[in-house]
């Protein structure tokens, strides 16, 4: 008898308490309605990465991911992407579409082959990506998520913008739409919006030599502030509540700097002589003209040549508007090395101005992402929105490093896991870490308890 | 874990100051020669069968493990030698420890699965010197095993993979004193155990590109140490049927201070080394024993084990949690010669929030273990 209570008692222990039970964690909207959510923004908020638009990469776009987290605090319905039909992906630049990068390996014209990024598809023709591009997908609308690559702020206001831009226009519900008129058609409750990084990094990427800076004041579709203010004036029409990021400086960013200034070593002096030699004119000549711009070679890492047509040299001496780059200056991933490592660029050859940040071109984009954080402050503070320190977190990876469920963050190029292969674009675990920052300001703003996502569960860079 | 007598397991895994027969080999050497028998040979398994939870900070997902049954065993035999002496040999397997987390979990970078064996064989010389007092040593030889995967961050399906053995030899010291008819004190020393791994397998399953910088097979070493136990057990016969016994186990966690791998290729890239930082234990059993009849005896005990872990080095690798025990038993004399023990031992690892603070992981983790036993003595 007692031994039969006895083994009742076994059984009965080992069924009650089977798999241990944890609830930490009470998923809670708080003081915010994610019913409805919407997200706008540019490249960073469409999914762009590696150079290109592509399907998996929107995908893995942080406000995708967001908008799945969002699930378990009440969000509603489909969160519509216009995704694009490819995976090699259709990028602009220069005037001209490619497919996105991946890691694979080139050889350089030393002969040495190496890892590194290169086209998906190098064989793609400009019609068939401008086709890829082109196809409307409007009617697959209304979309939850608007970023369009490219955009600056003052584009988000602007009627018609689907004709200057084929990102918005193959998704544009009107042809005379701006890209803030799609907002009504999804009446959010709750929106994202991160926005500002083209109306500097425009002018950044084209080395201060193309575009320009977005200016802090002037009316909308014109000042950052005022056009800002019109987009989330927008959102307020409906969403009650909704959070903003700021954005990075350039210089937490790979592809600014990856390359070194110093990047021409010199390991024979018979070639430090010949280029000192071949430099002693030049120098003579600025000393003639009473300015301090000396070119010097020696063993070891040099800095590279640079053109700069700052320089004021008396007219017809323009081929003299020319000098090392300074240590702060930022060289362009975009530079090709094998002009460096072939064609002598930097050390017989000026480095091409659209190359290179100079100081000046610096302290502008430092000052205009200073003025639009402040801007983006504000208004956060103004419509009571979720501040995300996007800036910081970036700043904190370039410094430190972040480490995140034994992924570790840093602006590293590649292997820094962060930013994709283009150097600007963020790689799926970077936008896990982008949707990590904007659910812990969410939830502080909004009492809210959105879970987290896990960065551990996304690729960082792909390597072959 | 100590389920080397399923008697003892029953007892709240107290023996240090019990007279068990053959299974005081690894108990108490020093209570063997005063066995009561001539000879005495005895076997034992019990069932490993736990689970782990764990939820991540911030997060409403819960992640488990799904572990391999572990099913530790031992083998004693022991006989005495004229009045005095008492030899034997006992095998046991004291550690082993396996878990496997679901795949492409949250800490799939710090651990995927990771199973540890080991196995002890101790031959085993026990003396009395007075009618109450016996002292006894046993010489260890431990042949153990480690094998591992753990997550790489060139893409979901990247891993290593490492497998390792190694053998070593430790002792096993203890002493017996029977104060009174009733009461009995025993001291027992096992000594800390260096597992040195070399030339174990390391596979990397990483893309192709990697493979020149990381060789896809390589032979890693490292050290993992089995604890020392100094331990303290008295035993009183309440009544002629009832049978009480409390103990405490001091162990010498403090030895693990760091995990550290060391690759024979590439080292400059793939050795690491990762504090662990635990620290000395000490565990408080209870256990009784009540004879109903000549058939039957019932058993009980409990204990608590407080976590030797390091609060921000904690690793999913090995969740070693506050755990509370409880254990039950029954012992079947179908004859004066033989024995058959069943015991049951729950316990109940206490949900806390922990962290790895170098790979910024950390979450709450509760465990479960429920571990049935059976064993078989036979004495003449």
């Amino acid at each position: 008898m007692k031994y039969r209570i006895l083994i009742s008692a076994l059984l009965l222990a080992g069924l009650w308490s089977c798999q241990p039970e944890i609830n930490e964690f009470e998923p809670s909207k708080g003081n915010a309605d994610f019913t409805t959510y919407m997200t706008a923004g540019n490249s960073l908020t469409a999914g762009y990465a590696d150079n290109a638009l592509y399907k998996s990469a929107q995908e893995n776009s942080f406000s995708k991911m967001l908008a799945e987290q969002m699930e378990f605090v009440g969000r509603q319905g489909s969160f519509n992407i216009p995704y694009i039909n490819t995976e090699d992906g259709v990028g602009t630049g220069g005037g001209m579409l490619f497919t996105k990068l991946k890691m694979g390996f080139t050889t350089d014209c030393l002969g040495v082959t190496s890892l590194g990024p290169v086209r998906a598809n190098p064989n793609a023709t400009q019609q068939e990506l401008a086709v890829l591009l082109g196809t409307p997908v409007a009617d697959q609308g209304p979309f939850h998520n608007i970023g369009v690559p490219g955009a600056k702020v003052t584009h988000l206001l602007a009627p018609g913008y689907g004709s200057m831009n084929p990102y918005y226009g193959r998704f544009a519900s009107a042809p005379g739409n701006a890209v803030i008129d799609e907002i009504a058609l999804v009446k959010p409750t709750f929106f994202t919006l991160w926005i500002g990084n083209n109306d500097v990094l425009s002018y950044a990427l084209a080395g201060g030599a193309a575009d320009q800076i977005t200016p802090l004041e002037g009316i909308p579709g014109v000042g950052f502030a005022a056009s800002l203010e019109a987009v989330l004036m927008t959102f307020k029409a409906t969403a009650t509540a909704g959070a903003i990021a700021n954005i990075p400086n350039i210089t937490d960013i790979p592809y600014f700097t990856t390359v070194p200034y110093n990047i021409i070593a010199l390991s024979e002096q018979g070639m430090v002589d010949q280029l000192n030699a071949g430099y002693a004119p030049y120098n003579g000549a600025m000393q003639q003209f009473g300015l301090d711009y000396r070119i010097n070679f020696a063993l070891g890492a040099n800095p590279l040549v640079i053109h700069d047509p700052t320089i004021q040299v008396p007219p017809g001496y323009e081929a003299l508007q020319i000098r090392q780059i300074k240590a702060g200056e930022l060289v362009l991933l975009s530079i090709p090395q094998d002009s460096i490592k072939c064609a002598y660029w930097g050390s017989l050859k000026p480095i091409p101005d659209a190359y290179i940040l100079d100081e000046k071109e610096i302290t502008d984009i430092d000052n205009a992402v200073t003025g639009y954080n402040q801007a983006i402050k504000a208004a956060a503070e103004k419509y009571e929105l979720a501040y995300v320190d996007m800036n910081a977190v970036l700043k904190q990876g370039s410094s430190g490093g972040i480490v995140m469920d034994g992924v570790s963050f840093s602006n590293t190029f590649v292997t820094g896991n962060a930013f994709s292969t283009d150097g600007v674009h963020l790689t799926p675990q970077g936008n896990a870490l982008a949707a990590n920052t904007f659910i812990d300001a969410i939830n502080k703003k909004y009492n809210a308890s959105i879970p987290k996502v896990n960065v551990a569960q996304y690729n960082a860079v792909v390597l072959p | 874990m100590r389920l080397q007598s399923s008697r003892s397991t029953g007892m709240g895994l107290t023996g240090t100051g019990l007279q068990l027969g053959a299974s005081s080999m690894f108990f108490n050497p020093g209570a063997l020669s005063m066995m009561e028998t001539k000879t005495d040979f005895s076997i034992g398994v019990s069932g490993i069968i736990s689970k782990i939870s764990f939820q991540k900070t911030g997060q409403n997902l819960v992640s488990e493990t799904d572990n391999k049954l572990s099913t530790p065993f031992y083998v004693y035999g022991a006989g005495k030698i004229g009045e005095k002496w008492a030899v034997g040999l006992a095998i046991y397997t004291p550690y082993g420890s396996s878990a496997e987390w679901e795949s492409g979990w949250e800490g799939r970078l710090l651990i995927q699965n990771i199973a540890l064996q080991a196995i002890f064989f101790q031959p085993t010389v026990s003396y009395q010197i007075t009618d109450k007092l016996g002292i006894g040593a046993g010489l260890v030889y431990t042949s153990g095993s480690v094998k591992l995967e753990k997550g790489l961050n060139y893409g979901q399906d990247t891993y290593v993979e490492l497998d390792g053995s190694a053998s070593s030899l430790g002792f096993n010291l203890g002493a017996f004193y029977s104060a009174t008819e009733k009461l009995s004190i025993g001291i027992n020393y096992r000594s800390k155990i260096m597992m040195d791994v070399s030339g174990g397998d390391a596979k990397f399953h990483v893309p192709v590109s990697v493979g020149t910088n990381i060789p896809t097979e390589n032979k890693f070493s490292a050290s993992l140490p089995l604890p020392g136990n100094l331990d303290f057990g008295v035993s009183y016969q309440a009544t002629e049927k009832l049978l009480l016994a409390a103990e405490v186990n001091w162990v010498m966690w403090g030895v693990y201070e760091t995990l550290e791998f060391t690759f024979e290729e590439k080292g400059e890239l793939l050795n690491s080394k990762s504090p662990r930082e635990y620290k000395d234990t000490f565990i408080p059993r209870i256990g009784a024993e009540y004879k109903l009849n000549d058939m039957f005896t019932f058993r009980a005990g409990a204990y608590y084990d407080q976590s030797p872990t390091n609060e921000i080095y904690f690793t999913p690798e090995t969740v070693s949690l506050n755990n509370l025990a409880f254990t039950l038993g029954v012992g079947i004399h179908p004859t004066e010669r033989l024995s058959i023990d069943l015991s049951y031992l729950q316990i109940s690892g206490l949900g806390a929030e922990k962290n790895y603070q170098p790979d910024n992981f950390g979450g709450t983790y509760k465990s479960a273990a429920f571990i049935p036993g059976f064993g078989l003595s036979y004495r003449f």
